[in-house]
């Protein structure tokens, strides 16, 4: 069964159809990569999938079952919104830390106050803490950053900063961790660290969408490429099919001008 | 004791009904403040309207006439003392005012304030789980509260000096003390408030000095 399975999105700003019937689904353990020209959707389609967009038709399963139902949206309460965003994670563009935490407070905020929800957060309140805590440093630690926990976002390199963006959504381990462009904000010679991460994530088997303007990198991480234009996906295969033997002609007049 | 300290204990004792106004005024416009803000950035299409343009009429109008309408109105117009009689019910009819017309200053720069917070702010939050009130208050509150301060700073200077309004329904307060003196021909004291109010500026300045200094660590 799928960890992910989109099936038919559509959504609209005003007259506009940004997304029209996107479909797909995804494995446990793979990563799918998306490209495509600007304006063709792809953060929009991430957007529906963390609930910061609202899909006009379509579902959205995760293991199987709907979190999300454009017909049956008015049913969906506040805080089963919130349970739901759960299952995925968003890594920005532009990383969006927290300016008045530290690294490691930016990456222990939700886990501590969903904590507090948990039955016997009274009692161990302090084991809780720091167990979230000691996590949360072996996260940083594991994107490089274990002489960084301290710092705050402006004292980190955009590099260093979008690192301590992906400890802190994988901190709430999601089933689906997804990326706009991760590294498109940074300067060139920051772009490494970053895709050096999200490589070892890959390795580790972590479910990723990775929206990506980075060729190579989407060919070499990827199990699965989408290629979308103007709100559809035009064409989808694996690394080799897509970037290496597209079909299409609009993938191909995409492609060849990287 | 001299004529002198005598003056400048009554000049003292008149300055703390400034004083009394500059903070009751603070303690209750600075979170109605904030009920304002939500008011007029409601997504509630009417409210935002209403709330908006009773900002806009406390804004576009003198303060003095707010509180001699205040004072005035409930009496002349439906027959009612709801200020009590003598000092304090002047006072109060006085913080009133002040209370509204300050909240509806403050509620525009807190709109402001919040504007600028970037969406990525609240998506990030959002995305982590968090609720609406945990996202205002763990997440874009300080980055507000340090947005806002130079121009909270202002105002609240301004609010000292605006408390000399005081006088214009018989609130006896600094420069009313100081002025019956100068009809009488001694015309230092009138001086002198001026040594008042600069002392509590120059304290509020030190105050928010030092408040901007402590939030200096992060950057927005
Ligand atoms: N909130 C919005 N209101 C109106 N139009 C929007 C909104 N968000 C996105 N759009 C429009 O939707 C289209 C798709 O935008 P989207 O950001 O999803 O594209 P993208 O593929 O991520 O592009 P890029 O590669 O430039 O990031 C664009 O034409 C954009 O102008
Ligand atoms: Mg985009």
């Amino acid at each position: 069964m799928p960890v992910l399975e989109v099936q038919s999105i559509k959504k609209s700003f005003g007259a506009v159809e940004v997304l029209k019937n996107i479909g797909f689904s995804l494995e446990k353990g793979q990563s799918l990569a998306v490209i495509g020209s600007s304006g063709s959707g792809k953060t929009t389609l991430l957007r529906c999938l963390n609930f910061l967009e609202r899909p006009d038709g379509g579902r959205i399963l995760v293991n199987g079952k709907t979190v999300f139902d454009a017909a049956a949206v008015k049913s969906q309460s506040e805080a089963q919104i919130r349970q739901n965003r759960l299952h995925f994670g968003l890594v920005f563009q532009n990383f969006n830390l927290f300016p008045q935490y530290t690294a490691l407070q930016n990456v222990t905020l939700a886990q501590e106050l969903l904590a507090r929800s948990q039955p016997d957060y009274q009692r161990s309140k302090k084991a809780i803490l720091e167990e979230i805590r000691t996590r949360a440093q072996g996260l940083l630690a594991s994107v490089g950053l274990s002489n960084r926990m301290d710092n705050y976002p402006h004292q980190l390199s955009g590099g260093q900063q979008q690192r301590v963006a992906i400890a802190r959504a994988l901190a709430l381990q999601p089933d689906i961790l997804c990326f706009d462009e991760p590294t498109s904000a940074l300067d060139p010679e920051l772009t490494g660290e970053v895709l050096g991460v999200i490589r070892s994530l890959a390795e580790r088997d972590t479910t990723m969408v990775i929206v990506t303007h980075e060729m190579a990198f989407a060919r070499d991480v990827s199990d699965c490429i989408i290629f979308m234009d103007d709100g559809r996906i035009v064409e989808q295969g694996t690394p080799d099919q897509v970037i290496n033997h597209p079909q299409m002609e609009r993938t191909k007049a995409f492609l060849s001008r990287f | 004791m001299n004529a002198a300290t005598v003056i400048f204990q009554r000049l003292s004792e008149s300055f703390w009904l400034n004083c009394k106004l500059f903070g009751l005024t603070l303690l209750f416009s600075v979170p109605l403040g904030f009920v304002v803000a939500f008011g007029s950035m409601s997504r509630f299409k009417p409210l935002a309207w209403l709330t908006r343009t009773f900002v806009w009429a406390i804004r576009g109008t003198p303060l003095m006439l707010q509180v001699i309408i205040i004072y005035f109105a409930p009496g002349l117009l439906f027959e009612m003392t709801p200020w009590g009689s003598g000092s304090s019910g002047r006072l109060v009819a006085c913080t009133i005012a002040f209370v509204i017309n300050y909240a509806c200053y403050f509620s525009e720069i807190y709109r402001g304030g919040i504007e600028a917070v970037p969406r990525g702010q609240y998506e990030a939050g959002k995305v982590l789980g968090l609720t609406k009130s945990q996202i205002f208050f763990r997440v874009t509150l300080l980055q507000l509260v340090k947005g806002i301060l130079p121009p909270m700073g202002n105002e609240i200077i301004t609010l000292i000096k605006d408390t000399a309004l005081a006088r214009i329904i018989s609130n006896k307060e600094i420069i009313m003390m100081a002025q019956e003196y100068a009809s009488k021909g001694l015309i230092w004291p009138l001086f002198s408030t001026a040594i008042y109010f600069l002392v509590f500026v120059g304290g509020l300045t030190l105050l928010f000095g030092w408040i901007e200094k402590k939030m200096d660590y992060f950057r927005v």
